[in-house]
């Protein structure tokens, strides 16, 4: 049986009618039609599908969408003002912090979450936070260089 | 993924009933980081997901003077790992939790759900076993609390009823003189599942010298976590000297039952508990000997 939720995604009320086993990026990517996030690994370990849920990263492939009713969502597609981008996409482009772009969306979100609860972490505390996003490029070193940089370390 | 229901009880109480409704056919749902990935693959077929998560009663963290420590079952990772409560009284726990899976597992998955899935590779549970935890159970015919070594059963295998929910798991405080260190050891990358995990707490007689109560608890080694009691009692009522830490380490590894996998060898991670046993055994020594109040110091759970 379909269920209505209400979602507040990148700062606008949505609703959507989801079955219970419907996955929030399904719901995201499908019905919402904001295809950033992407479906890598199904199973919590590459960090391609991360969405901020209340500000917190999660894997949107593995959290069931009706389980996310009332929340608030940022996906990536929320981070740019207008034709501004958010820092952290200016200095992923800058330091050439991707190839493919597969992973991107999840790199940059997981980072966001990070310096919004820490905005000067350490290179290690960078690694460790991160360190369960994959990038299968090898871009690791830029990926670092672009969250110091907007970190200003 | 199956077709299922969705309840979303308010109560303790309420969720035993609708667990209770389906007869077995319903599983209780928190963060959803274990469900998720076993209904996917098909390899359980629920009618229904029951979700907890609204329940107020089993959330939050805090000491309760008869208690000890209390941990509600939908604490999640993220929320041990940040707990100011646990970070100056219990900080092996905020270390053990740094390491574990990655910051969205530790987002949404609960420690009741870690717990309650009968997951045999794991962290937390060494620690727990090694602090003497106690798990607390609501079902349809009351409470029960037990030790959370007979949580545990078998592989994925847990004594929870199917009517039956964790609500919270109990620390008691440690005694005075009392050190504890973990130690996981990743075969392949970091953030993969722990190869072996072995958490050793001492706390030490009045002498200060002897041990009093040791435990040793080995994950990923055993179809469920488990605790080393022979290697344990070689160690009681002695100083710690390298020859007992040495025959310990070898009754440890020896008293455990890995399977050869993915992740190593069954000689191998024989190999592997003997080393972390040994040097997990002489951190929590040499932190009991210079413990001088209840305050555990974290230890940095490096790898072998």
């Amino acid at each position: 049986m379909k269920k209505q939720i209400r979602l507040r995604v990148n700062g606008m009320d949505r609703t959507v009618e989801v079955a219970p086993r419907t996955s929030l990026l399904e719901a995201v990517r499908d019905q919402l039609g904001l295809t950033g996030a992407k479906l890598g690994c199904d199973m919590q370990v590459c960090g391609a599908c991360t969405l901020l849920l209340d500000g917190k990263p999660v894997s949107a492939c593995s959290f069931l969408a009706v389980d996310a009713d009332g929340s608030e969502l940022t996906t990536i597609e929320g981070l740019a003002a207008g034709d501004r981008l958010h820092p952290l996409q200016e200095a992923f482009m800058d330091c050439g912090a991707l190839q493919c772009g597969y992973c991107t969306s999840g790199f940059i979100l997981t980072a966001k979450a990070l310096l919004d609860e820490q905005p000067r972490p350490s290179e290690e505390q960078i690694k460790d936070y991160l360190g369960g996003n994959f990038c299968r490029c090898g871009c690791y070193q830029e990926i670092i260089q672009a969250v110091k940089k907007v970190a200003g370390i | 993924m199956n077709d299922f229901e969705y309840l979303e009880p308010a109560t303790v109480a309420e969720a035993c009933a609708m667990l209770k409704r389906y007869g077995g056919e319903a599983r209780p749902y928190a963060g959803g980081a274990y469900l998720s990935i076993v209904m996917k693959q098909g390899l359980i077929r629920p009618k229904a997901l029951v979700n907890i998560k609204k329940i107020q009663e089993l959330k939050g963290i805090r000491f309760d003077p008869s208690e000890g420590f209390v941990i509600g079952a939908l604490a999640t990772h993220r929320e041990l790992e940040t707990s100011q409560l646990i970070r100056e009284k219990l900080p092996i726990l905020c270390a053990v939790e740094r390491e574990v899976a990655n910051i969205r597992v530790r987002n949404v998955g609960t420690v009741g759900g870690n717990l309650a899935s009968g997951e045999p590779l794991t962290d937390l549970a060494q620690v727990f076993l090694a602090l003497d935890a106690r798990v607390a159970i609501s079902g349809p015919s009351g409470d029960r609390t037990i030790p959370l070594e007979e949580l545990f059963v078998d592989l994925y295998q847990t004594s929870l009823g199917e009517e039956e929910i964790l609500t919270r798991v109990i620390v008691p405080p440690p005694p005075p003189a009392t050190g504890i260190e973990y130690i996981r050891f990743s075969s392949s990358s970091v953030v993969d599942k722990p190869c072996v995990g072995v958490a050793v707490r001492i706390s030490l007689n009045a002498d200060r010298k002897t041990c009093g109560t040791v435990r040793i608890a080995l994950g990923c080694v055993a179809p469920r976590p488990m605790r080393a009691q022979g290697a344990e009692a070689l160690l009681t009522g002695h100083p710690l000297s390298p020859q007992l830490v040495e025959q310990a380490a070898a009754a440890a590894a020896e008293e455990c039952s890995p399977i050869s996998d993915l992740r190593g060898s069954e000689r191998f991670k024989r190999g592997i508990v003997r080393v972390l046993v040994r040097r997990a055994m002489a951190v929590a020594y040499d932190r009991a000997s210079h413990a001088s109040t209840l305050r555990l110091r974290s230890g940095q759970a490096g790898s072998a």
